[in-house]
């Protein structure tokens, strides 16, 4: 089954005064349920804007993209917030923790926007701490926990809705070698319990090793999967 | 590239920074200036005031021996002068009658001689009873009581040198106002008003020539009271021994409408008219400007009312200048971002701190101007007439450049001090946590504590003493103001609102109960709003406290206002006696009170003014109709001593010969309820008759009565035991608004009936400060107060929405629909508004309710009870609402063109 299938998907940033740059160029991509994907690419050649085009954070300019078998341009925005709230985890490379919350309540942020009991709420985040290893931070503030560890609990708040799909955004690139390959072969391990599927964007080889497909992107274009 | 460049650089690249800096200094320049000249104008206001009210602006006394027509030639003839008017005054040693077999003598007096037109040119010296009949006098209520006469009696008169003089009586004559022109002139050629003569007797000039001034030698000097004869020497007027026994004089009036609105330029510019006479005079005459001694309290006056004014409005300066402050918190990452830059590029910590601090100084300069343009263009709305007077430029240019000079001093304090901490954790971010956490220098100190203690002591030793008016040697009423009745305010004001920041910041931090409340009203969002307000706990509590303190401006300058024009329309009221009063053309009974009846007319009732002697001493009888009176004129208890304003018209009611006295007549002649009283009461023609009452109880105040000795009884009683049933006048209420009643009834009543109404009667204690208008000063504070609220929540939010830009991305990015988003800044944004609004709505009733006490002295009767304007107070309380709901506009846009991704990709 295919989580993710985009074609020709384009998304041009148009502004007065400066020449229009293209971020992402005729893209086609496909995931299938189960699998993870890696994308490698420098700096500025499109990777996070390809992944806000697959969250729906950002709205392409042409071509179509499915997830989870919805077509994005179809759905309004609050449909596209409710589609990412109970079925895509996301996590970002700088963690997009809430400095103000404990680590329980960012864990379990998601699942207070979909309107879960409190109750509910505490055991998941509990549960999905403890995969992750971090059962004793639960009631922990956010700058009391290390690099790894934020990163940590950035992995489980994505995990806790039981997502059909994580999209990762450099999730190493805020960390230490060490740390690096700890939160990656977690991440890796806990989408595979689930069977969900994970799109990593990444510039450093050695995480994209670990996908199952890997793709390279350069100014914009999708030039190539590479078997992993 | 010089440090100049750097900076104009720095206030052009950030012009986010830039902006909010200047909104803060541009409101409270504007504010400054516009109550600066709201001093200018109310100087003019009260300048104008001031000499309206004085009968003559100068007196020439003519030197004995030099020509009166020459002299009042030379003074007509200047520009600047309207009407000159011969005036001769005459002293007497002593005067005597003789009445019912025996005779009394009473002291030293004066016999003034004018011509008909006198009287009506400077309103003095108007009979209230007869008239000034050729070859007769009219003399003071004073003179009347001190020998026993009513008119028809004569006086023996010995003047000066031993010669005397006899003259009938034909009339009783007003001395209000008179006493400049009828005390004695001191050695600096300035009109002595205190305690000038009050046995004063008036006739035509030409009789005083003929009759008085052909028997004073021309050495003769007046005599020393001190050693005068007779009794009542004790109450005489202490007139200088030297004076000579009579004096030639013309009292000019100038045109006005040429008199600069500056009180120190008009004081100018009547010595410049002194100067122009004086020199082709040739010492044939001394001027005595009394229009020059009349402005020279105001002076001293105004200067107080202008602290008063600036007192009023200081609260919205510093809220202003908060702003700046705020302004600084909200854009402080742009600050650390640019000084990161400037390091990196080698700036040294001195000039890093030279380029930021002249940016402050630059913006605020720019800041300063602005708002002085602004205040001026708003003066000039709101008081252009008093601006445009002559003589207020140099004023105008002094008010405008304080304003800039103060506010850019203040504005650049404010700002140094957040940049300082800015800087500082830009130089060593590892302290940042530490810094945080740390509590900040005042709270440590317990500075907030220290200064409601100072405040309370203050107020203690100080006996929360304020205004108080009082006489000044003119006889004028003016203000008497210690300093310290603004220091204790001023450290309470102070104290309370660093105990306020204190009492917020530690609610906020402990935000459990916040965020559950929030969460249950407004769903997830709200939470993460309640979380929020306890992250940014300092920013949320000084949010609050700048909303607080605007509210409660704004609540307790509306309080003050309120309670002012209540005791202002109070003391009119008690003047007039009603909201109308209406005086027949002649000698009219009862029968006239049914003309009134008419539109716009509710109530009317007779109203007798009669001079009647409690032995020796005259005072005016209040006759009044007990069952109409309470429909027209305003009674209230605190009138009455030992009973309420129902109990004493009973009293009158229960008996025909009842009669209320004054507390000072009670306390002079030992009355108590009960006690028959003989009063002298003038019949139809004039003569005394002696009429019997009974004490019935103690008035303090009532509606047209004199403050000192006054008596109340019935009308139809005095009516029929005097047998004169003439009327003084009628009071009416007016059904709706007072001027078209007034309007109406005139119209009516036709000519020959007088109509005064309370818009054309000032109240009695109308000093220089009193008699200002505040409307426009509450306008300016009241609506710099609402831009102030409004500025600082929008500061507040925006300075959040950059601060929680991140945040607010990882929240979309997670699944957030937009009414969650939202949710979370109207949390932030309701919390921070109630909590303002509430607390600044009952702190400014207090501190208006502090400010009534502290000046209790400018009201007359004082406030029992301050108004509370709940209309005026829920509008600004929907103002403040509607900027609040503003300020969620657009931070709601700002919200929804956040750029997620590129937001997260920030680090």
């Amino acid at each position: 089954m295919t989580v993710v299938c985009c074609q020709a998907l384009t998304r041009r940033y148009v502004e007065p005064g400066i020449e229009p740059v293209t971020a992402v160029d005729s893209v086609d991509l496909e995931v299938e349920a189960g699998s993870f994907v890696a994308i490698e690419g420098p700096s500025g050649s499109g990777k996070t804007t390809l992944l806000g085009l697959l969250a729906g954070l950002e709205e392409p300019d042409g071509g179509s993209i499915m997830v989870l078998g919805h077509d994005l341009s179809r759905l309004s925005r609050i449909e596209r917030a409710r589609l990412r709230q109970r079925r895509v985890g996301i996590v970002f490379q700088s963690f997009g923790l809430i400095a103000s919350l404990r680590v329980a309540d960012n864990v379990g942020l998601p699942l207070a926007l979909a309107g879960v009991p409190e109750a509910a709420r505490e055991s998941r985040s509990l549960a999905v701490l403890e995969e992750v290893g971090l059962g004793s931070a639960f009631g922990a503030r956010i700058d009391e926990l290390s690099g790894g560890e934020r990163q940590r609990v950035g992995v489980a708040r994505a995990l806790v809705i039981e997502p059909a799909l994580i999209l990762a955004d450099e999730p190493t690139g805020s960390l230490d070698e060490e740390n690096a390959a700890g939160v990656l072969r977690l991440l890796a391990d806990a989408v595979r319990r689930r069977g969900a599927s994970l799109v990593l964007v990444t510039h450093d080889p050695a995480s994209a090793a670990l996908a199952d497909h890997r793709y390279r992107m350069l100014d914009g274009r999708l030039t190539a999967g590479v078997p992993a | 590239m010089t440090l100049a460049r750097h900076v104009i650089r720095l206030v052009v690249r950030e012009p986010r920074r830039s902006l909010a800096t200047l909104v803060g200094v541009t409101i409270a320049a504007a504010l400054i200036t516009s109550v600066l000249l709201f001093g200018v104008a109310s100087g003019a206001t009260v300048t104008r005031r001031a000499l309206v009210g004085l009968p003559v602006d100068a007196q020439v006394v003519v030197t004995p021996g030099s020509d009166v027509a020459a002299a009042q030639a030379i003074a007509a003839a200047d520009p600047s002068v309207r009407t000159v008017s011969p005036f001769e005054l005459a002293h007497f040693d002593s005067a005597a009658a003789s009445t019912s077999g025996s005779t009394t003598q009473t002291s030293v007096g004066v016999l003034v001689g004018i011509d008909p037109s006198y009287s009506t040119r400077t309103g003095l010296f108007q009979p209230s009873s007869g008239t000034i009949a050729p070859g007769e006098i009219g003399i003071s209520r004073d003179l009347a009581s001190n020998l026993g006469v009513v008119p028809g009696d004569s006086i023996t008169f010995t003047l000066p040198g031993g010669g005397t003089a006899t003259l009938r009586i034909s009339g009783i004559v007003s001395i209000d106002g008179a006493d400049l022109v009828l005390g004695p002139i001191d050695a600096a050629h300035r009109a002595a008003g205190t305690n000038p003569p009050t046995n004063v007797a008036v006739m035509g000039r030409s009789d005083l020539e003929s009759a008085v001034l052909a028997k004073i030698p021309a050495t003769a000097t007046a005599a020393d009271p001190a050693t005068a004869a007779g009794g009542g020497a004790a109450n005489a007027s202490p007139v200088f021994a030297s004076d000579p026994a009579a004096r030639r004089e013309l009292h000019v009036q100038l045109d006005h409408a040429q008199l600069p609105g500056d009180p120190i330029a008009a004081q100018t510019w009547l010595d410049s008219v002194r100067h122009r006479v004086e020199r082709q005079a040739a010492g044939t005459f001394t001027w005595v400007d009394d229009a020059s001694a009349s402005l020279e309290p105001l002076a001293a006056d105004l200067a107080w009312g202008q602290i008063l004014f600036i007192f009023l409005a200081l609260p919205g300066i510093l809220l202003a200048l908060a702003l700046s402050r705020l302004a600084a918190d909200a854009t402080a990452d742009a600050t650390r971002r640019h000084a990161a830059l400037l390091r990196a590029r080698g700036a040294t910590r001195r000039r890093l701190r030279g380029v930021f601090v002249g940016a402050i100084v630059l913006t605020a300069i720019i800041g300063s101007v602005l708002g002085v343009l602004l205040g001026v263009s708003i003066g000039f709305v709101l008081f252009g007439r008093e601006l445009l007077s002559a003589g207020v430029q140099e004023a105008l240019v002094r008010a405008g450049l304080i304003a800039i000079v103060l506010t850019t001093a203040l504005a650049t304090l404010s700002a140094v001090i957040p940049l300082r901490d800015q800087l500082r954790e830009e130089i060593a971010a590892g302290r940042q946590e530490l810094q945080r956490n740390r509590p900040p220098r005042w709270q440590r100190l317990y500075l907030d504590v220290l200064a409601l203690v100072l405040g309370a002591v203050v107020y203690v030793v100080a006996g929360g003493s304020g205004i108080h008016p009082v006489l000044n040697a003119e006889g004028n009423p003016t203000v008497t103001l210690a300093l310290t009745s603004f220091i204790a305010p001023l450290l309470f004001w102070l104290g309370g609102t660093l105990l306020l920041l204190r009492l917020a910041g530690a609610f906020l931090r402990r935000g459990g109960r916040i965020e559950r409340v929030l969460g249950r009203l407004l769903g997830p969002g709200g939470g993460l709003a309640g979380r929020s307000l306890t992250a940014r706990a300092a920013a949320a509590s000084r949010i609050i406290v700048v909303l607080a303190l605007a509210v409660g401006f704004a609540s307790s300058v509306l309080v003050f206002d309120a309670t002012y024009r209540q005791q202002q329309r109070v003391d009119a009221e008690l003047t007039l006696g009603a909201d109308l009063r209406a005086v027949p053309p002649a000698s009219a009974n009862v029968g006239v009170v049914g003309h009134l009846a008419g539109r716009g007319i509710a109530a009317s009732t007779p109203f007798v003014d009669r001079v009647v002697y409690v032995g020796p001493e005259a005072q005016d009888l209040l006759a009044i109709d007990v069952a109409t009176l309470p429909r027209v004129a305003p009674l209230a208890d605190g009138f009455f001593q030992g009973t309420t304003a129902a109990g004493a018209l009973d009293a009158l009611r229960a008996r025909p010969d009842a009669i209320l006295v004054s507390a000072e007549t009670a306390k002079d002649y030992s009355i108590i309820p009960g006690d028959r009283i003989r009063i002298r009461v003038p019949d139809a023609n004039g003569n005394l008759k002696t009429v019997d009452f009974t004490m019935a109880g103690v008035a303090l105040e009532f509606p047209t009565a004199p403050k000192d000795a006054f008596l109340v009884a019935n009308r139809a009683y005095v009516a029929a035991q005097s047998g004169d049933d003439r009327i003084s006048f009628v009071l009416a209420r007016a059904d709706g608004d007072v001027g078209r009643a007034s309007a109406d009834l005139i119209r009516r009543l036709g000519a020959g009936w007088q109509v005064s109404d309370l818009r054309t009667t000032s109240a009695r204690l109308a000093n220089s400060i009193t008699s200002v208008d505040l409307t426009s000063l509450v306008l300016l504070d009241v609506g710099f107060a609402v831009i102030i609220a409004a500025v600082g929540v929008a500061l507040f939010l925006l300075a959040g929405l950059a601060e929680r830009r991140r945040e607010f991305a990882t929240l979309v990015a997670i699944g957030a629909e937009p009414r969650q988003l939202r949710a979370s800044i109207v949390g932030e944004a309701l919390f921070v508004g109630v909590a303002g609004i509430a607390i600044g709505l009952v702190t400014g009733t207090l501190v208006g309710v502090a400010l009534l006490q502290i000046l209790a002295g400018v009201f007359d009767p004082p406030a029992d009870v301050p108004a509370i304007p709940l209309g005026l107070l829920a509008a600004v309380t929907a103002v403040v609402v509607a900027a609040l709901g503003a300020a969620l506009v657009v931070a709601d846009r700002g919200l929804s063109r956040l750029s997620v991704v590129a937001a997260l990709r920030e680090r």
